[in-house]
């Protein structure tokens, strides 16, 4: 967006003004005017500061600190709602003079209506999505059964003796790797190398200590969707000789041979155009390029 | 006349969340929608009134979402618009009074007196409350493409997770167009240019020819695409990526020299809402008291200083000629060159989110009725063309695999999946499964079920609008899209409960039903 400065002092300030804001509690107003504005403005930019800041690290504990315990206490409730009737009812006179009984009147139903979001959904699941090419974020939870018949399985102390670890598995290029993770969370950022691969990931659980009473090294709890991670560069390396052309109208697909057609030198012109907005723009911000978007809010 | 080297295609994006409050008036998101009536949806069809009238060749295109269309389809919030129309009209009215010793200001007031005369007037009397009969009559003359999007803007990286879902927000997209335009939709605006590969069969499915993507959607493609953005390219599933281009996207958004940061222009953050006397401006802010915009601004952006000049119409459409000028000799230069490099003529395709022309950049929709018109008298190589026009012209294009993208912050899904909002994601994802589940068990149902099931469709749509995430990360409003999260996972999951406990509370159902009645002729069967 236009009319911005680029001050990062001002970010600093603005971001702090927002979350100063998300505390306040105005559900319909449209607040002040220049916090407003900034925010709209920049409100891209601001989201992924706030997750970019911890991609250094290998893997990165997510906000949530519920603790996913072995308690039913956090079970799904179905969502309240409360319905006030207001109804006059008849009133009924056993007096023989009051023969005009008054009207029943029924007003419209007011259904208040609160809903929280269900703590959890009491479920073994475990799902992945990408962030970034290289940032997955997962989450899991193991619903109340299973977690008893691993207790009944490998003792009443299971949870205790036993550590959640992810396992990552790197389809494409045919590698894994495993963190731990803790009872604490229930989602987890985790990066990634390779972008542009498919990952599936995997919850299971470790032993703290091998000379415990649990005779294996790992017990497999559950297993994610398949993802694959968003491509972050040019493949002009990968390009073979042949490249395809499909005519949309007709579904005829020919060949041609890129070397024939001198496609490479002015391709090689088109990308330097690329290139060249890159030098013109590399004073400015890059994320702006990617950040049309304007809103209302 | 020089020969035509090349097209440029505009892409405008209409878009707002369905803000539909029929309990109360307090909701203030509901003028969302009314300014972006009065300063883009309006401006821009009397701008392509104009051109028509002018007989000037011109070809836009417009994604309208179904939330959009809904709402303007809704009769509550066509008479809300009329009463918010009169409030400000009134408020004007006060204003000439108010100002009637300075004569700038006085002159504004009666430009803002006559806008909105004229807006209640164009709305009224021209459309009959109905805007969407004004942006069809454009495409039935054939210089408007409009194109559709996911049911409720939802955005299909995060739920493709159940793909079912993609497809619920493809179908529902394509249905919605069809009722008010009367035919297929040829291209989709995928929610915030979200693209997952996943998504192509469905888009095949439903008859979708082509999508937009952000840059990287195209140059990150596999493999490589020979002609960069400056060509669209084919899946091999066979939908059509046309990719932004930036360039132009730059000229018009940077921060720096961006056309909207004209001195001359509007200033938007100075309105009387904010200014004016308390006790004055009260019956035309929020109920509760709170100062909000009114649409009454008289000052333009002056420079980098607090010490604003009052407003200029007619400097800052100065400005927006000499804009229009140099963004038609930019293209010129742009295509010149690039047409040395390619077999079919480039397309730079300039899509922006509409609501920038005219609600943040007052001048906008101005400035694009001076640059077509320019486009068609002034020298210049290239035309403005629709993706479908180039797609006829030109079928034969590269078969490419896209590259999952999207138009957020850093081109993928981190606006849409971070810290502030991921504790959603697997409420949406399981509401998804339980549709699914739902239309599994109970397939084909008739009467009350039924109602159920489809509002339990409407209640899932809702939830995954982009726009609540959106918000959350956004930090203002945050109360507002949180609560709607809640208010549709929690009439969804109180639903579904109680079709599969077969008591359904049909007072309840009524109540959420009026409510959150987008979608009327919805089928929960999508989800089967």
């Amino acid at each position: 967006m236009p009319r911005k400065t680029k001050d990062s002092e001002n970010k600093e300030i603005e971001v702090k003004n927002i979350k100063a804001k998300r505390g306040s509690k105005s559900t319909t107003a449209k607040e002040t005017a220049s916090t407003e504005k900034l925010a709209k403005t920049k409100s891209k930019k601001k989201s992924t500061s706030v997750a970019s800041k911890t991609k250094t690290a290998t893997t990165k504990k997510t906000s949530s600190t519920k603790k996913v315990s072995a308690s039913k206490k956090g079970t799904e409730k179905e969502p309240k709602v409360a319905k006030s009737k207001k109804t006059t009812t008849v009133k009924k006179s056993n007096v023989k003079k009051k023969t005009t009984a008054k009207k029943t009147s029924t007003k419209k139903i007011d259904i208040v209506e609160y809903y929280d979001l269900p703590y959890r959904y009491n479920q073994t699941i475990v799902k992945v999505l990408a962030q970034t090419p290289t940032s997955l974020f997962i989450y899991w939870d193991i619903s109340d059964e299973d977690r008893e018949n691993y207790k009944k399985n490998y003792g009443e102390n299971f949870f205790e003796t036993t550590k959640p670890v992810l396992k990552i598995y790197n389809e494409t290029m045919n590698y894994e790797f495993e963190i731990e993770i803790n009872d604490f969370a229930n989602s987890w950022y985790l990066h990634v190398n390779d972008s542009k691969c498919n990952y599936k990931i995997e919850l299971g659980r470790r032993p703290i200590n091998l000379q415990n009473k649990i005779p294996v090294d790992y017990i497999y709890i559950s297993s994610s969707n398949k993802i694959e991670s968003p491509n972050d560069k040019i493949l002009i390396n990968k390009l073979e000789h042949m490249v395809y052309f499909r005519n949309v109208k007709t579904q005829t697909t020919t060949s041609k041979s890129i070397a024939n057609l001198s496609f490479m030198r002015n391709m090689g012109k088109i990308y330097n155009i690329y290139d060249l907005y890159k030098k013109i723009y590399k004073d400015e911000d890059i994320e702006e390029i990617n950040n049309p978007s304007s809103r209302f809010f | 006349m020089q020969q035509k080297k090349g097209y440029v295609s505009f892409v405008l994006h209409a878009h707002l969340p369905f803000i539909h409050h029929p309990e109360s008036d307090d909701y203030l998101e509901e003028t969302w929608l009314f300014e972006a009536i009065s300063e883009t949806y309006i401006p821009l069809l009397l701008n392509f009134q104009k051109l028509v009238e002018e007989k000037v060749d011109f070809r836009i295109t417009m994604s309208m979402t179904p939330p959009l269309l809904s709402m303007l389809d809704n009769k509550l919030l066509q008479r809300k618009y009329i009463k918010y129309l009169k409030r400000l009209i009134e408020l004007s009215e006060k204003e000439i009074k108010r100002t009637a010793g300075d004569e700038k200001l006085n002159s504004l007031s009666k430009y803002y007196y006559e806008r909105y005369s004229n807006d209640l007037h164009i709305f009224k009397d021209v459309y009959n409350c109905n805007i969407i009969q004004g942006f069809k009559h454009f495409q039935d003359l054939g210089v408007l493409e409009i194109i559709t999007c996911g049911a409720t803007h939802g955005y299909f990286p995060i739920l493709y997770v159940n793909e079912k879902t993609v497809k619920a927000q493809i179908a529902v997209g394509v249905q919605t167009y069809e009722k008010y335009f009367g035919r297929k939709p040829r291209g989709i605006w995928l929610p915030e240019c979200g693209y997952v590969p996943e998504a192509d069969k469905y888009l095949k499915e439903f008859g979708i020819e082509y999508i937009i993507t952000e840059t990287h959607g195209i140059l990150y493609a596999d493999p490589t695409p020979l002609y960069g953005t400056f060509a669209p390219i084919v899946s091999p599933e066979g939908v059509v990526a046309f990719g932004r281009d930036l360039e132009s996207s730059r000229q018009v958004w940077s921060s720096i020299n961006g056309y909207p940061g004209d001195f001359n222009y509007r200033e938007f953050y100075r309105d009387i809402g904010y200014e004016a006397d308390y006790d004055y401006i009260k019956p035309y802010i929020a109920h509760n008291g709170v100062r909000v915009h009114t649409g009454i601004k008289y000052y333009r952006i002056t420079g980098k200083t607090e010490f604003k000049d009052y407003y200029n119409i007619q400097w800052a459409k100065d400005s927006a000629e000499k804009q229009a000028g140099h963004f038609l000799d930019s293209r010129n230069a742009q295509i010149e060159n690039l047409s040395n490099y390619m077999e079919n003529p480039p397309i730079i395709l300039c899509p922006y989110d509409a609501e920038l022309y005219g609600h943040w950049w007052y001048e906008g929709p101005y400035w694009l009725y001076i640059l077509f018109k320019k486009i068609y008298y002034d020298d210049c190589n290239f035309k403005l063309i629709t993706p479908s026009e180039y797609i006829d012209k030109y079928p034969e294009m590269q078969v490419c695999s896209p590259c999952r993208s999207s138009w957020g912050a850093n081109g993928y899904s981190e606006v849409w999946l971070n810290p502030t909002n991921d504790y959603v994601h697997r409420h949406l994802h399981v509401a998804g499964d339980r549709m699914c589940e739902l239309a599994y068990l109970f397939p084909n149902a008739k009467g009350l079920k039924k109602k159920a099931l489809n509002q339990c469709a409407r209640e899932l749509l809702l939830a995954q609008s982009s726009d609540w995430l959106f918000i959350i990360t956004n930090g203002t409003m945050v109360d507002y899209a949180k609560k709607r999260i809640k208010d549709h996972i929690g009439r969804f999951t109180k639903l579904y409960y109680q079709i599969k406990n077969d008591k359904i509370d049909e007072e309840f159902l009524k109540d959420i039903s009026k409510k959150d009645c987008i979608f009327p002729d919805i089928d929960y069967m999508l989800y089967y």
